[in-house]
């Protein structure tokens, strides 16, 4: 007896079976507990350059700290009650991010002069929504090159910019750009006078790629005004001389630069010894000939 | 006239006994053991064996050391001696052209078997580069191999015809076989001047090629900045070494054909005697050099040479390091000086003592040194600071030494072991004390 298929029957499981799923995925979600994101923004200003927020996600969970990678992080400026979007970034492995804005005159000041920064997270399956606001000041920092009886100095001054005055009693740290981090020069503290200045004698002898050196003039974390850089490029370093063989036959290069030598006296050897292996062999061909 | 037929009847290859037959079924079953190690090992990868991070040179490196040293007797005691017209030479010195033949190609092959993929090895060819003593190994190995082989086929050809003659009869196929090998040798003036100028020839060009086989060996670990390798004796040391080895082993084989084929008339207790008295003296200096090695370390006292030398003398590794210098070289050496000490039965032990110590020694050359890093890898396994061979790698190297062993076998089962024609040729200048020419 031929078996039928009861095709309604079969079609109202298969959909009665694709619902529940939802709805169980539906009821996991719901049970899911939702962590809380930290956000850490610092404000760091480069001189004539651009301007970076260094942004850090970490959260607390099951007790431990962690670093929240690949979430999207929005930056906001807000001033007279409006929020212009400035740009989105994604966390890295570390949590970090940096938010750079190249246009100086991008971010605007509210009517107090302060520069309101809103760094927001929207929020995701794991993570509760976050923000973290940002406020500073306009600060400059004007850095030159000076030369009294022979020396070289740096000297640099720093004023709020909104009201054109100098700093003064403000900590500027000088320093000379290098690969790994910066080489500080000069008193361990240099301290702004009153015409928000400061002066830092420049060493001899500080090796620079054909004697260019990169000095920065920084005033750090402040509580006002974020991190502010300027930057000094001058040719007062001694030039480091190039002592890369990349270019040369030497015994660790590729096979393509063998020194000479090892090309010619081993091959002329392997060559002599092998004619006269090839000769011996010929000699065998002629005791069979003779 | 000679008296061709009482040499011929001693001296023409013969069939095994019962002896032999055991003998080389027994080398072709550890043989066969060792290649079935060595597919697994192929399969499997490197992880069947006991190298590490750290060994990353294990036996199979102090095995194909001993080989390349052992190659070295055909350049001492064929080329040298024959050069320095020591007469005495004659019963040897085929011995010792088929002991160098065997260890060469089995020296090729075990640096092979020591690489985790030996397909690559032609990458050494494609993408080798000079400036690595790797790359001189591989291009020195194959020349001392084909001049070996010169060495051994060319005072092959007068005894090949004879031999052609002698089994005319018994055995034609044999014959014929013999015959295509003497290469019409008829023993012209014509044959007889190229045979003459080729041998010379070959025997001055062995020399350098010997030195340069076992330097570029030496230069394998001496280039290398690591303790114990780091020197620049190493290249005397390692020749010094190869003449013990070469030695040691030929008289070893000598003793064991002498035995096997009643040659007693051929190989007399005056060639041990000989023998003994060069072994002595290659004894002497290996201990000089291995004086050198390391009284000079051991008086500068460096803290990572003193760590070495400790785990040699007093550590983990002393036992071996002992039996290879007192065993291995001193008393060798104290026995050797006395006559009754290079009696054919005396020496032979000598001998078989001198071949162990020497095998071993390159085991404490090789694996030691790479136990010892000058730039430890942060919590390594206490397992990789200590080595010992894996079962893969004794029976693959157990086999290697039988092949060794099987090659010599088969050359002396269808080769005549003491030249035939240069005997008869010796015979007679004594009868009419003319000089010979070569």
């Amino acid at each position: 007896m031929k078996k039928t298929i009861n095709y309604r029957f079969v079609f109202l499981i298969i959909i009665s079976g694709f619902f529940l799923s939802i709805n169980v995925q539906n009821l996991y979600a719901q049970e899911t507990k939702k962590n809380t994101i930290r956000l850490k923004a610092d404000y760091i200003k480069t001189m004539n350059k651009e301007i970076a927020f260094n942004l850090r996600a970490s959260s607390k969970v099951d007790g431990s700290n962690i670093d929240v990678a690949n979430i999207e992080l929005t930056v906001f400026n807000e001033y007279n009650d409006d929020s212009v979007k400035l740009g989105s970034t994604i966390t890295d492995s570390e949590g970090k991010s940096t938010f750079v804005v190249n246009d100086l005159n991008l971010i605007k000041p509210d009517s107090t002069g302060l520069y309101n920064i809103l760094v927001s997270f929207k929020g995701n399956d794991a993570y509760k929504r976050a923000s973290k606001s940002v406020t500073y000041k306009d600060a400059t920092i004007e850095a030159k090159i000076i030369t009294k009886d022979s020396v070289n100095y740096i000297t640099a001054t720093l004023k709020d910019t909104a009201t054109d005055s100098v700093l003064s009693d403000q900590i500027l740290n000088v320093q000379v750009q290098r690969l790994f981090r910066p080489l500080r020069i000069g008193p361990e503290f240099n301290s702004t006078d009153e015409s928000g200045t400061i002066i830092v004698p420049i060493e001899e002898g500080i090796p620079g790629v054909d004697g260019m050196l990169t000095f920065e003039v920084v005033l750090k974390d402040n509580d006002d005004y974020g991190t502010v850089k300027a930057q000094v490029t001058a040719a007062l370093g001694t030039p480091v001389v190039d002592e890369s063989t990349f270019d040369e036959r030497t015994m660790w290069s590729p096979r393509n630069k063998t020194p000479l030598f090892l090309l010619i006296v081993p091959n002329l050897i392997t060559l002599g010894i092998w004619g006269i292996i090839i000769y011996l062999i010929l000699n065998l061909v002629k005791i069979k000939k003779s | 006239m000679k008296n061709y037929d009482t040499l011929l009847n001693d001296l023409a290859p013969q069939k095994f006994g019962r002896k032999g037959v055991i003998w080389t079924t027994l080398l072709v079953v550890v043989s066969i053991a060792g290649i079935i190690a060595y597919i697994d090992q192929v399969i499997q990868g490197q992880v069947v064996t006991n190298m590490s991070d750290y060994a990353l040179w294990g036996v199979y490196i102090s095995n194909f050391v001993f080989f390349v040293a052992t190659s070295f007797v055909s350049t001492i005691t064929v080329a040298v001696l024959r050069l320095t017209k020591n007469a005495w030479r004659t019963p040897i010195v085929r011995i010792a052209e088929i002991i160098s033949v065997a260890a060469i190609i089995m020296a090729g092959l075990t640096i092979m078997i020591d690489m985790g993929r030996p397909d690559r090895l032609l990458y050494l060819f494609i993408y080798g580069r000079m400036q690595s003593p790797i790359i001189w190994d591989v291009i020195i190995i194959p020349t001392f191999m084909a001049i070996a082989l010169l060495l051994l086929y060319f005072p092959l050809l007068p005894d090949f015809a004879l031999l052609k003659k002698h089994f005319k009869n018994t055995k034609p196929k044999l014959s014929k076989w013999y015959g295509l090998l003497s290469l019409n040798w008829t023993g012209s003036d014509a044959q007889k001047s190229i045979h003459i100028k080729s041998i010379h020839l070959i025997s001055l060009l062995i020399i350098p090629a010997g030195f340069m086989l076992q330097t570029v060996d030496a230069w394998l670990f001496s280039t290398l900045f690591r303790v114990g390798w780091d020197s620049t004796n190493m290249g005397a040391y390692f020749i010094s070494g190869a003449a013990v080895a070469g030695i040691g082993a030929l008289i070893t084989v000598l003793y064991v054909i002498r035995r096997s084929y009643n040659l007693e008339n051929y190989i007399t207790d005056f060639h041990f005697d000989k023998l003994g008295k060069f072994l002595a003296l290659t004894c002497l200096i290996y201990l000089y050099f291995n004086i050198n090695e390391y009284l000079i370390p051991e008086f500068t006292s460096k803290k990572e040479e003193i760590t070495h030398l400790n785990v040699l003398v007093t550590g983990e590794y002393a036992p071996l390091f002992w039996f290879v210098i007192v065993g291995g070289l001193v008393i060798p050496i104290i026995v050797l000086f006395f006559k009754k000490g290079r009696s054919p039965l005396a020496i032979f032990w000598v001998s078989i003592l001198v071949v162990l110590g020497s095998w071993w020694k390159r085991y404490l050359i090789v694996t030691p040194t790479l136990l010892h890093p000058f730039l430890p890898i942060q919590g390594v396994p206490e397992a990789w600071r200590h080595y010992f061979p894996s079962l893969h790698e004794w029976l693959i190297t157990a086999a290697t030494l039988a092949m060794c062993l099987l090659i010599i076998t088969i050359l002396v089962r269808y080769l005549p072991v003491i030249p035939i024609q240069r005997t008869a040729d010796e015979q007679e200048q004594l009868k009419t004390g003319k000089n010979l020419e070569s």
